[in-house]
């Protein structure tokens, strides 16, 4: 079976540029250009731009997150002053 | 409608190590974990700032949806309590 693909490999590589058919004008270029490109990644070094990143967003995050949880403290502590001020009255 | 009413301010806030946050945290450090898993990464040992990322954004959700979570309660309770002050009948406690 082996040797009859192989056979079948051969054969197909030998034909020419593809069939278009009596209806299609026009050349059939054996090859074709395209917009895109793919590039093989290379993972043999860090991506230092994406760790950069990750780490400072990261450290953006937690000073926001500790920011906001101590104005949330101080407007608690504010309010609840403020509330014992009205219903005591001024002492 | 918005996340966090006005009034939520009034409510104490949520420590920084809440339940939402943990939870959530934890979810993000697993998703970056299954992230090294499925590209064949080692587990633990790679991406550890995709883990820290990913555990942070957790983190930081958490608290605002832990923040949300205890204004809906405490909202609930509010109307809850106000119902059972106006209908004082409705609420007489067995044998008085």
């Amino acid at each position: 079976m082996a040797a009859a693909l192989r056979a079948a490999k051969g054969l197909r590589l030998a034909v020419g540029p593809p069939n278009l058919g009596e209806r299609q004008q026009g050349l059939a270029l054996p090859f074709t250009r395209s917009a895109f490109v793919a590039k093989r990644r290379n993972h043999d070094q860090p991506n230092w731009f994406g760790v950069g990143l990750a780490f400072s967003t990261s450290a953006a995050l937690w000073a926001l997150l500790f920011k906001q949880h101590n104005e949330d403290v101080m407007e608690y502590e504010r309010r609840k002053e403020e509330r014992q001020h009205k219903c005591t009255g001024c002492s | 409608m918005v996340f966090l009413p006005d009034e939520s301010r009034s409510l104490p806030p949520p420590p920084l190590v809440n339940k939402g946050s943990v939870w959530l945290g934890l979810t993000g450090w697993i998703a970056a974990l299954l992230d090294n898993g499925f590209n064949h990464r080692p587990i633990i040992r790679a991406g550890v700032h995709r883990q820290i990322l990913f555990t942070t954004v957790g983190w930081f959700v958490g608290y605002y949806l832990a923040k949300r979570t205890e204004y809906v309660h405490a909202k609930v309770d509010r109307e809850l309590f106000e119902y059972v002050r106006q209908h004082p009948e409705d609420f007489k406690a067995a044998g008085i």
